[in-house]
This record gives structure tokens, C-alpha cells and sequence, in this order.
């Protein structure tokens, strides 16, 4: 109370202040590849635990005027949020399959418009998994936390999304937005309110030729990692300037070239695996068909292929090798690399704003955070 | 308790060492001085803000440098931070059960434990659970909506391969003659419905409420009536079994339950696709064997061989392969169907009448030349 080392809007501004990140990158890379280890283990159960640990690690690592959060969820209750989304998923899904099966006795594939009710229902889940994600996000003792509804938000992603496709993507920025004002508008820090400022117009003037080159990039491959790289970053450095927490501002100076490399070094890793993989694949093939006595050619020819148990089980391995190492590449590109370029462009403004701020809103269940696992959808 | 106290007196709190306190209700930035006496105590210009036992207090994450405390009796998220390394080291010593709960060694283990119980569980289930549930649901699903999936199946049918029937009279008189011949035979009510598509492919199907499809395709590599007598008893033997809705219920259990099973792992879609095309096929060749011996038990009572669609089969395949014909890799090896059927004819006697006349067997290979459906 007798503090009075903050005062709000004084004449004399503390500078800015920078975002750092603190985490060692050897330290995030072994808790992903031994998570991949006990994902390949756990038959892919783990998953609900090694998300909870790499959250708390790029969270708690991540320096805000000297003060790291704190990331509170526990893999348990993702577990529990899945289970209890299956029991509702499973109803609705053998409900899908019967109206499914009337309106395809009215007309042959009248069923696909229904695919419209996942896609609410995906909209929804990435809402509830924000707001799980949020109230288990602390800074200073307090909490962030989330009010407004999922249905709504649905609506309003689904309407939005209906506009973009009719505009051929024109209208992605103005979606964005619209959607970003309703999150931000429901997000509050303790008793202090979020808000977005960013506009659609602005985005969109960043990046404009981005939409004048995506069609190009359909064709030349090559330039596709670059468009994408380069729309990311724009994306990212817009949403990022545009959030407000009462009188607290962010602001992202990442340049449109930031991500380019991180992109090419999935690649450049996605082909070395793949090489590696194919090598194994091939290997093993030579192994069985000499087992077998049979030349490659006649392996091939004959289907045993097909019903050579040894063989599919080996390739089954290395698929599964494959693909939890491509898994470790993205945690550690696409995830940690990303968030620590991005945070090092992040600066925040008037932090004082935020010095006194009184803890409210209550926790939120991981429901949100099940059925986006179970409808395999991902979002911020 | 006593040890407690000892190991505060044998440390001396160091003094002067401050830390950053978070009262849990406020995020306003506290420097406190922590005091070390039979529990923590937190102090602000003398003022006693807040009292933690040491059994109480917990770690809570923190970057690389930072000591953060929570405590189980105060308000959930009330933080102590302490950077002072010595005083840190004081404090871990003093808190036995500070890392109680964060999942350990002992942790992983149970969840790995869980998992595979787990997942041994959804393998026993997909391998014995699910057949015994879909030879069970299958009787009580009501015929009524058996036949509307069958009209649903046949409309897409039409879509990808042909909406073309054949109707040429005379060939229409001689199917129909055979098909109500094997339909009696088989004991099987009139509520079946047959007829032949014009697609090239070699084929035939059934489909949920009483459907029979024989592709045209098939009909011209055939080189006799018992061959094609044997084709369609084979089909109304998955109709009389129910195979499609056995197979429907299987086959979306067994996805269900596999997707569960693999979740999240990023490109697991290929490897959920090729462990239940194992499973699922594997379930199929049983239909078939069965209908086989349906088809063989109609034949027998017409007192026709099963033998020529055991031929007509081997034709299509080919030795084993399996060129552009859906139905062979969910069946079993050609050869082997053929050599079963064989042997079933040689042990019976087989004398009645054949079951088309040459004229008709003609006019039968010709049901698609007619006006009803124009070839290109």
C-alpha cells in the first residue's frame, strides 16, 4: 500500500522493455527427444505429459521485466479433459453417422456439408483450449484467465471463414482480427482487461504481395517455405503489436525474413530423414527377400510384399522412428526456436500500467483442450 | 518436528538476504526478508506477512537461478522467489517434501505402466472384443435400416462405377431364372434384389438389405452358367449372413479404437491405416471362407459343381496377383478357394439339371448388348 515505487503515467517513462528467454536449447532438446522416447513407449499416451513439460519450460523461461511466468496445468488433467471429450465425441460421431446416412438416402454424398458441424466444433475446441491454456498461466502471483463463449466464437470463426473462402483468402486478415478482438476482448490479467488493436487493413498492407505470390508458390515448391516463412512472421509481428492488457502494450519488431531459415531447416532435416528412411526401408527389403530366397524383383512381383509379416512389422519400426524424429525437428524448430526468435523481438510498453493489478477468475477445465486433441485441430 | 529445528539452528538464516514475495491475491512485487526459525516466516519491514511450515512448501517452476516456493496452506498462488544461492540451499534443506509434487521417476513409470495396459486392453478389445460385438449387434439391427443403407451404398455404387443396368430381355429372363433358382436353394425370400451393371470391371457385390450387383465385366470372362451360379451364391451368402453390417460395425469399432490408440503422434495416419487394413482384412477372409461354404452348400443342393467359380476366380486373379480387382486382397488366395471347392465336389454327388440352357446361358452373356444399356 505505502509502495509507491510505480507511479501510474508519471511524467518520467521507464524505457521499454525487451522480452528475453533464459532456456537452454540442449535442455529443451533432451526433454523432447526423450519425450518422443516415452510417446513411442506409452503408444503415444505420453503426449498429454510431455506438452504440460514443454510448456512449462518455454513459459517458465521466458523473462518479463526480470519476472519468468509460471505454467500451472499438469499433464493429468489433459488427460482427464481427453476422456471426458471422447465420451461426448463418440455420441456425437454415431449421431453424425445416422444423419449421415439419411441425408445420403436423399442424395449420394449430400453427407460432406456435415463435415461444416466439425469444423464449429474444432472452432470451439481451440477456443476452450485457450482459455485452459490462459488460466494456468501465472505471472507475479496472478493469473491470466478468459470469460466469453466457445458457440459464439464458433460462429463468428465459421461466418468469418465463409467470407475468406468466397474472397479466395482475401479477407484472411480481416478474419484474423475480427477474431482476435473477440479473445482479447474476453482475456484479462487479474482485473485487468485485454484488448486487440491490431487491424486487418494494416496486416494486410504488410503483406500484400504475400497474397499475390501464394498462387505462384502452388506451383514453384521452392518459393511455397519463403511465402509461408515470410506470412508467419508478418502474422506474428502484427498479432503480437496489436495485444493490449489495460494500459500495458506489446509491440514485435520481427523482420518478414525472421523465420525463412527456421522453415528450411525442417526441410533440410524432413529430406535427411527421409534419406535415412529410405535407406532402412530399402535395407530391410534386401534382408527379408534374401530370407525369403527370392530376388527382388519376384518379391515385388509375387504381392509377398504385402504379406510378409517380418517386412511390414520392420517398416512399421522405422516409420515410427521417422516419424517421432520428425517430431523432435519440429518441437525444437518450429516451437522453441520459433518462440525465441519471436519473444527477442517483443518489447513491452508501460509495464507499470500493470503494477498493481488484483487476482481474479477462476480455473478453467482442459475439455477444451480434449476435444482438440481428439478433433486433431491446433491453435493459439 | 525436532529435526526441523535442528537443522534451523544448525544453518543460520543468512543475514540481510532478501527475496520477492507474491501474496497470491495482489502482483505487486514484495521484498521481503525470509526468517528461518520452525517454519518460514515472511517478513516485510518487521511485519510478519505470512508463516510457511517447511512440510508445506513446495517448488514451483522457475528459470535457471531462481528458487520459487508455493505453500499448500496459502492461497494457490502466493510465491516466494529467492535468488540468494545460500539461502536457497538453506531453504532445500529445510523443505523434505519440496518436490512432492512434480511427477518424478516413480511418476513416469506409472504412466508408462498405464499406458501399456492401455494399449494391450484396446489390442485384446480390437482383436476378440469387437468381432464378438458385431457378430452380436448385428441380429439386432432392424432390417428397415439395413435396407436404407443399402439403398445410401447403392446410389454411391452407381456414382463411382455405373448407373447403366442391363435389361435386354431375353438375358434378363435367363438372370432372373438363376438367380431365383440359387435364392431358393439358399432359402433366401423374394425381397432380394439382383441385377447386372455395365462397367467393365470384374466384379460382383452385396450390399446391406438384400442387394446383388454382378458387374458385366465379370459376366464376359465367364465360360459357363455353374460359374456364375457360384458367383452369386457366394454373394448371397454374405447377404444371408449379414456380412456388410457385421463388417460396418467392425470395421468403424476397430477404427475407433486404433485412432485411440496411436493419437497424436504426428504421420501416425499412415501407420492407423495399415494396422487396421491388417486387422480389418484379416476379419474379411473369414467372411469369405464362410460365404464360400454357403456358396458351396447352394451349389451342392442345385446339385451343381462349385468347382467352375473357383476357375472363373483363378481366371480373373491370376496365379495370386491381383490386377485391378477389389475384392481379391480382402479374400483369400484364389488358388486355394479353388482347391477347397474341388474337393467339396468330389465328395458329393452331382447330378440335377443345369441350371441355364444353352440359349439362355447365351443370352445371358448378352444382357448388356440390348437396347437397356448402350457400351462404348
Amino acid at each position: 500500500m505505502n509502495d509507491m515505487s510505480w507511479t501510474p503515467l508519471g511524467p518520467p517513462q521507464p524505457p521499454p522493455m525487451p522480452v528475453a528467454f533464459s532456456g537452454s536449447r540442449k535442455e529443451f532438446f533432451r526433454l523432447v527427444a526423450r519425450g518422443a522416447g516415452l510417446e513411442l513407449v506409452t503408444v503415444g499416451f505420453y503426449r498429454f505429459w510431455l506438452v504440460t513439460d514443454i510448456r512449462r519450460h518455454l513459459w517458465s523461461n521466458t523473462q518479463i521485466d526480470g519476472d519468468a511466468p509460471e505454467y500451472t496445468g499438469r499433464g493429468k488433467e489433459l488427460l482427464i479433459g481427453f476422456l471426458v471429450a471422447l465420451a461426448i465425441l463418440v455420441p456425437i460421431y454415431l449421431g453424425y453417422f445416422l444423419i449421415g446416412i439419411e441425408a445420403e438416402h436423399a442424395k449420394a454424398f449430400a453427407s460432406i456439408p456435415l463435415v461444416a458441424f466439425f469444423y464449429l466444433f474444432g472452432q470451439f475446441a481451440i477456443y476452450r483450449a485457450r482459455r485452459y491454456r490462459l488460466t494456468r498461466t501465472v505471472w507475479r502471483g496472478v493469473r491470466f484467465w478468459m470469460s466469453g463463449s466457445g458457440w459464439v466464437y464458433a460462429l463468428k470463426a465459421a461466418l468469418w471463414g465463409l467470407l475468406v473462402l468466397a474472397t479466395l483468402g482475401l479477407a484472411l486478415p480481416w478474419r484474423e482480427a475480427a477474431l482476435e478482438r473477440y479473445k482479447m476482448r474476453h482475456s484479462y490479467y487479474g482485473d485487468l482487461q485485454g484488448s486487440f488493436e491490431g487491424r486487418g487493413w494494416e496486416f494486410f498492407k504488410r503483406g500484400w504481395w504475400l497474397w499475390l505470390l501464394a498462387p505462384f508458390a502452388m506451383y514453384a515448391v521452392f518459393l511455397a517455405p519463403f511465402v509461408w516463412a515470410a506470412f508467419k512472421a508478418v502474422e506474428w509481428r502484427w498479432w503480437l503489436s496489436g495485444i493490449r492488457f489495460g494500459g500495458v502494450r506489446l509491440e514485435s519488431t520481427l523482420r518478414r525474413s525472421a523465420l525463412i531459415g527456421l522453415y528450411w531447416k525442417v526441410i533440410g532435416w524432413t529430406v535427411l530423414l527421409g534419406i535415412v528412411f529410405g535407406i532402412y526401408a530399402l535395407l530391410c527389403t534386401l534382408l527379408v527377400a534374401s530370407m525369403d530366397g527370392s530376388s527382388i524383383e519376384d518379391f515385388f512381383k509375387a504381392e509377398s510384399a504385402a504379406k510378409s509379416i517380418p517386412w511390414l512389422v520392420l517398416l512399421g519400426i522405422g516409420y515410427l522412428a521417422f516419424a517421432l524424429a520428425m517430431n523432435v525437428v519440429m518441437r525444437v524448430y518450429l516451437m522453441r526456436d520459433l518462440w525465441v526468435r519471436v519473444l527477442s523481438t517483443t518489447i513491452v510498453h508501460n509495464l507499470q500500467a500493470a503494477a498493481d493489478v488484483t487476482a481474479r477468475g477462476e480455473l478453467a477445465n482442459a475439455l477444451g483442450e480434449g476435444f482438440a486433441d481428439g478433433l486433431d485441430v491446433g491453435g493459439f | 518436528m525436532t529435526l526441523d529445528g535442528d537443522a534451523a539452528d544448525a544453518a543460520p538464516p543468512a543475514p540481510g538476504a532478501t527475496a520477492i514475495y507474491f501474496d497470491g491475491t495482489s502482483n505487486r512485487r514484495r521484498v521481503v526478508v525470509p526468517k528461518l526459525s520452525d517454519a518460514l516466516e515472511i517478513r516485510e519491514d518487521g511485519e510478519r506477512l505470512a508463516r510457511w511450515a517447511y512440510a508445506d512448501i513446495r517448488r514451483a517452476d522457475s528459470p535457471a537461478g531462481l528458487l520459487r516456493l508455493s505453500c499448500l496452506t496459502a492461497p494457490a498462488l502466493a510465491r516466494l522467489e529467492i535468488r540468494d544461492e545460500k539461502l536457497a540451499a538453506t531453504v532445500i534443506a529445510l523443505c523434505r517434501q519440496l518436490d512432492e509434487n512434480l511427477p518424478g521417476r516413480k511418476g513416469v513409470g506409472a504412466i508408462v505402466g498405464w499406458s501399456l495396459a492401455a494399449a494391450v486392453s484396446i489390442v485384446l478389445v480390437v482383436l476378440f472384443g469387437v468381432p464378438l460385438a458385431a457378430d452380436r449387434l448385428t441380429p439386432l439391427v432392424p432390417a428397415s435400416f439395413e435396407r436404407r443403407l443399402g439403398d445410401v451404398a447403392e446410389a454411391q455404387v452407381k456414382v463411382i462405377f455405373s448407373d447403366k443396368r442391363c435389361n435386354n430381355p431375353a438375358g434378363q429372363a435367363a438372370f432372373e431364372k438363376l438367380v431365383g433358382a440359387l435364392r431358393q436353394s439358399a432359402g433366401l425370400d423374394k425381397s432380394v434384389q439382383s441385377g447386372v451393371l455395365a462397367t467393365q470391371v470384374a466384379n460382383a457385390f452385396a450390399l446391406p438389405g438384400g442387394k446383388v450387383y454382378l458387374f458385366d465385366g465379370l459376366l464376359a470372362k465367364a465360360e459357363s452358367a455353374d460359374e456364375v451360379a457360384g458367383v452369386l451364391a457366394h454373394e448371397l451368402g454374405h447377404l444371408r449372413h449379414r456380412d456388410s453390417m457385421r463388417e460396418l460395425i467392425h470395421n468403424g469399432g476397430t477404427a475407433f479404437l486404433i485412432g485411440l490408440l496411436f493419437g497424436d503422434i504426428t504421420g501416425s495416419g499412415a501407420l492407423i491405416f495399415a494396422s487396421r487394413t491388417l486387422v480389418t482384412s484379416s476379419y474379411s477372409r473369414d467372411a469369405e471362407t464362410n460365404a464360400d461354404s454357403f456358396a458351396i452348400e447352394t451349389m451342392h443342393r442345385l446339385g451343381r459343381p462349385a468347382k467352375p467359380m473357383g476357375e472363373l476366380m483363378v481366371r480373373v486373379t491370376g496365379n495370386e496377383g491381383g490386377k485391378g480387382l477389389s475384392i481379391v486382397s480382402s479374400h483369400p488366395l484364389s488358388e486355394g478357394r479353388l482347391a477347397r471347392m474341388g474337393k467339396a465336389d468330389a465328395g458329393s454327388k452331382l447330378n440335377g439339371a443345369p441350371l441355364l440352357s444353352a440359349a439362355e446361358w447365351r443370352a445371358l452373356k448378352g444382357i448388356c448388348a440390348g437396347a437397356g444399356a448402350s457400351k462404348l
